[in-house]
């Protein structure tokens, strides 16, 4: 983050030259309830993201992670509220900022991109032809400077031959092109905030390294700050300085990456690493995270992973569980959180093999019972 | 003397593969402007392993897949099962074949190929409802043990696709597949789409299903670190062609071509400790240019060429897929290297092949260049 | 995911308002056709000369007409006859059309090719001459006139469901039943068949809308009318003979006629709305059904999913 050659383009906004502290996003304490205030499906999460630094969302589906996504953009679906809380951008409060305020913000100071970029570009008129309307439209660009600005842009999220892509529609061009032409979007009106979700997920492992790499390019010449989701521990790994576990609406772990990857302090995070080590290729066995994760809204008392953690104790189940700091930055919601016999107790469990009895025993899965919400199924609403 | 030669064969004759693709060459479209999405495929697949066949997209590998079940229509070449080829089959006598239920393809998106009007009994029982003969009460039987191979209760036929999960769906199209007593799978990235944890219960199912039934299966994956803990033998497809076939220990460890170190080198991981980086196997435009003739233009160079930064003058030639000669470090259970091997099964054949001119020369090559991204 | 909603099931389509308005009076049609002849006031023949063209009153709800007959219980009587014969021309359509187009789309180029061709050249024909031609060599009366209708409203059905059978064949499910060794009926009985249900019903409706108006014309002009059997359109047609006399009476048969076409209209599009995404597939037709409701999508053949 200091020491990064300065930024290629001119940025006229003087807060971008804040220093490397300064708080670009800032989620405190929100709650966010869902069926019209029928359920919650968040719960008091709070998270920062500075200046020029890539922070990671992961968690599994309907952890939580993309609606905290929506709430930062101002998109939550209709019947979804932000209950409690505070969102600040900017040091703007924009947790009950008006859809006009929000337009305000988009694209100028927040970029996004989603998982499936042909979804979002209209598949009739050129790639370059959509990103020049956004430039004309919050820019106020004339039409000569807007498309020669576009191929720039192209150029910079590594599109080879970007005048050319500029003519063509997103069926000619394949999904890590049209990746790149969704950045090149998000960051055409030079936000401070590059939201992704799930950007890589559904791209080609080659491809899915040089986005990650773009990434963090963009990080370093333009002070870029990004809050990155995925399932993918591993992307998370390459990409993030810092991350944070979700598990079942709330946060369950946060802190350097290096630092939860070497000493993960939760037993979801613990689990999750195991489950994500298949990148180390000598070793050949395959961990599962046994059983389901309650369904949204659901009301537990105490710690929403004791049903499926090996190390569960009484004390877990009695009360609400608050963050504890077993290091500098890090944070962790687990009371045995210092005991170190952790590690080894959640180490010990294997998952047993598939189970013809096990609808729900050994079964990684939901039933996909109507009360659950997926991400997906938040994003196609 | 004849005796002795006649007795010398019959014991080094390996065993046949179960299935054989020979030479296939399928083109989409026509004439000059033909796409071709595999040329000159050669594979093998003897009973009891697992095969990881890896590729970007439009490499071709589930046109591979559709191909060796009769979905797709080869210019060239042919498909063997058991002996017998079954690529010419046609109309009533490929309904025949497929009945039999030799070989079974899982799709990609089980929400597609799973009809959403019907129940998941109905599904997984159709190749059995199909096939004939069998009372209801027998097909709802084998449904339920089918159901129960892949971890499903078998309460759950009488629900609907839409219903369940995803990593439940795609149970249900693996279980349809096994409902008719398949040799051989056929899966279509099968894991793409799910979770770490569901990917992972999947592939050691798959896992499970190779070591009670013997049962060989072709995983398809633009990943290899999904195939790592489960594959046997890994495959990689550029651009329509084999560029690598190869027991996975030495693929792990001593890749020949460069592509398979580039997918390798790309995967994510939590831990940090590849051999080599990505920015060690890509091309810049610091390396000089390629040979031309690449096959876009219907050249004969090699199909990786163009993205190669060890291309040198000969690769204006495709490279033959050939013996790997030389033995890599040996992995616990390589018996030979290179020529006669045996198979898994007791197979025999070339059990490391690699198509590059310079297989031996790249990896040095690589050490010395730069870890971290220079200009580019 | 949700379980797929049921495009005929009540719970999606009565939703609509201007569907349950619909059903309340298709049920009220339907309870005349069946009860009509024992709920009429009066004897729809009876000829009474003292009491023409009276407006109306106790007596006579709807009034009488040139000869003295009560105009509510001809026009009950006619429901009868009315409303079966269009049902008669739909499912005359409906049973030559929706079987051969989903067999055209399995049986190959030419015979495809020669069904869209036949489909075509009937939907250029005007209806009332083709209906004269038939009455003339089979006789003349409803049954016998609605059945050229039907032909005519053939191609209608036969295009709308090789569009709907076209899409759904290029599932992945079509695939994978073909990969199990499904012949080409098993594909049509298991998967196909269902799936082109709701399209079938909603053109169904439509088509009953155009029928009935083809009905009311029919009569109105004197064709496929047994006098002095009551219908419909047989009752608009006297009344406006004599308008001068009676200007208020044409309104009644003429409302009659509206309602119940606008109700079957809006009836199917209701299925339309409700259908679960990708339920329907539905072609421009190109031809005119005398219905002005009906939406008009994408050019003749080519299926748009709703």
């Amino acid at each position: 983050m200091a020491g990064q050659p300065p930024p290629e383009t001119v940025l006229t906004d003087a807060a971008h030259q804040a220093g490397p502290h300064d708080t670009v996003l800032g989620i405190e304490d929100l709650h966010v309830t869902v069926h019209d205030g029928g359920a919650t499906a968040l719960r008091g999460v709070s998270l920062r993201v500075h200046s020029g630094e890539i922070v990671g969302l992961v968690g599994e589906s309907g952890s939580g992670k993309t609606l905290t996504c929506r709430a930062a953009l101002g998109v939550l679906p209709k019947g979804v509220a932000a209950a409690r809380g505070a969102i600040t951008f900017a040091g703007e409060d924009v947790t009950r900022l008006p859809a006009r305020g929000w337009q305000r913000l988009h694209g100028s100071q927040i970029g996004a991109v989603f998982q499936d970029p042909s979804s979002y570009l209209n598949p009739n008129l050129t790639v370059g032809s959509q990103l020049a309307e956004v430039l004309r439209v919050k820019r106020r660009l004339p039409r000569a400077q807007a498309h020669r600005r576009a191929v720039e842009l192209f150029t910079a999220v590594g599109l080879n031959e970007a005048g050319r892509v500029f003519h063509q529609i997103p069926a000619e061009l394949s999904g890590g092109m049209l990746q790149r032409v969704m950045i090149a979007i998000a960051i055409s009106c030079d936000p401070r905030l590059l939201i992704a979700d799930e950007a890589t997920t559904a791209l080609d492992v080659t491809i899915q390294a040089e986005i990650i790499e773009l990434i963090k390019e963009l990080r370093d010449q333009r002070g870029l700050s990004v809050l990155f989701v995925s399932h993918d521990l591993a992307v998370i790994r390459e990409l993030c300085d810092r991350v944070i576990v979700f598990y079942a609406g709330e946060v369950v772990e946060a802190g350097p990456v290096e630092e939860i990857i070497e000493r993960p302090r939760h037993p979801y995070t613990q689990a999750l690493l195991r489950v994500a080590s298949v990148g180390d290729f000598q070793r050949r066995e395959l961990e599962v995270i046994p059983g389901q994760p309650p369904h949204v809204g659901e009301l537990i008392t105490g710690c929403r992973f004791a049903q499926r953690c090996p190390a569960a104790v009484d004390a877990c189940t009695a009360g609400d569980i608050a963050l504890t700091r077993p290091g500098p930055a890090h944070e962790a919601r687990c009371v045995r959180v210092d005991d170190p016999a952790l590690a080894q107790v959640s180490a010990a469990v294997a998952a047993p093999v598939p189970d013809a009895a096990a609808a729900g025993g050994s079964d990684p899965d939901r039933t996909g019972d109507s009360a659950a919400w997926d991400d997906e199924e938040l994003a196609s609403r | 003397m004849i005796t002795e030669v006649t007795e010398l064969t019959e014991t080094i004759a390996p065993a046949p593969p179960l299935l054989a693709v020979e030479g296939i060459d399928v083109a989409l479209g026509r004439g000059w402007r033909a796409n071709h999405v595999l040329s000159g495929v050669n594979l093998k697949v003897w009973p009891g392993e697992i095969i990881g066949l890896v590729g970007e997209t439009g490499s071709g590998k589930t046109t591979l897949a559709r191909t060796v079940v009769g979905l797709t229509r080869p210019r060239r070449g042919r498909v063997l099962f058991d002996g017998t080829e079954i690529s010419r089959l046609r109309g009533a006598a490929l309904r025949r074949e497929r009945r039999a239920g030799h070989i079974q393809l899982v799709f990609q998106d089980p929400l597609r190929s799973l009809d959403p009007d019907l129940t998941i009994g109905d599904i997984v029982g159709e190749g059995l409802a199909i096939r004939g003969g069998l009372s209801a009460g027998e097909i709802t039987s084998r449904v339920e043990e089918a159901l129960a191979q892949v971890g499903l209760a078998p309460a759950l036929r009488h629900r609907q696709p839409g219903q369940v999960s995803g990593g439940q769906r795609q149970r249900v199209a693996i279980a349809r597949a096994l409902a008719t007593d398949p040799q051989l799978l056929l899966c279509d990235e099968p894991v793409s789409a799910l979770d770490a944890s569901n990917r992972n219960y999947i592939l050691r199912l798959l896992a499970g299903l190779r070591d009670t039934l013997g049962l060989p299966i072709v995983i398809i994956s633009h990943d290899l670190s999904s195939l790592a803990g489960v594959a046997d033998r890994v495959v990689v497809l550029y651009r329509g062609r084999i560029v690598e076939d190869v027991p996975v220990q030495q693929v792990f460890s001593r890749p020949r071509h460069p592509y398979t170190a580039l997918l390798m080198a790309s995967a994510p991981s939590v831990k940090h400790d590849r051999e080599l980086s990505v920015h060690q196997l890509r091309r810049t435009t610091a390396d000089p240019a390629p040979p031309a003739g690449g096959p876009a233009s219907g050249g004969a160079a090699c199909v990786f060429a163009a993205r190669c930064p060890f291309a040198v003058d000969a690769c204006a030639v495709q490279p033959p897929l050939e013996a790997v000669t030389d033995p890599g470090p040996a992995g616990p259970s390589s018996a030979g290297t290179g020529s006669a091997g045996t198979g898994p099964a007791g197979g025999g054949g070339e059990r490391w092949t690699a198509a590059c001119h310079r297989q031996h020369e790249w990896p040095e090559l690589a050490l010395r260049r730069p870890v971290t991204a220079g200009s580019r | 995911m949700s379980r797929r909603r049921s495009i005929i099931g009540p719970g999606s389509v009565l939703r609509l308002p201007s569907a349950r308005i619909a059903v309340v009076i298709l049920a009220a049609i339907v309870f005349l056709m069946i009860f009509g002849s024992t709920l009429e006031p009066q004897n729809p023949l009876t000829i009474n000369a003292n009491a023409l063209f009276q407006g109306p009153s106790a007596a006579h709800w709807f009034g009488t007409d040139y000869l003295g007959r009560d105009v509510l219980s001809r026009l009950m009587a006619g429901t009868r006859l009315s409303v079966l014969t269009a049902v008669e021309a739909v499912a005359v359509a409906l049973v030559l059309g929706a079987p051969l187009g989903i067999a055209s789309v399995f049986l190959g180029r030419v015979f495809d090719f020669i069904a869209n061709r036949v489909a075509d050249a009937l939907m250029t024909l005007p209806y009332v001459f083709f209906v004269v031609a038939v009455t003339a060599a089979l006789g003349n009366g409803l049954v016998q006139a609605m059945i050229p209708v039907g032909i005519l409203m053939a191609p209608a059905f036969f295009k709308v469901t090789r569009a709907a059978t076209l899409e759904f064949s290029q599932a992945q499910y079509v695939e994978a039943a073909e990969l199990l060794g499904g012949s080409k009926l098993h594909v049509i009985r298991v998967h196909l068949a269902r799936k082109v249900l709701p399209t079938i019903a909603v053109t169904s409706a439509t088509m009953l809308a155009a029928a009935l108006l083809a009905v009311s014309f029919l009569t109105f002009l004197g064709i496929g009318v047994t006098p002095p059997a009551p219908t419909w359109g047989g009752v608009l047609s006297s009344d406006l003979d004599y308008l001068s006399q009676a200007p208020w009476a044409p309104f009644i048969p003429g409302a009659l006629i509206a309602i119940t076409v606008g109700a079957l209209n809006a009836l199917a599009d209701a299925f339309r709305d409700k259908a679960p995404q990708g339920a329907l597939v539905e072609p421009d037709l190109g031809i005119k059904t005398h219905s002005t409701l009906q939406s008009l999508e994408a050019a003749d053949g080519r299926p748009t999913a709703a």
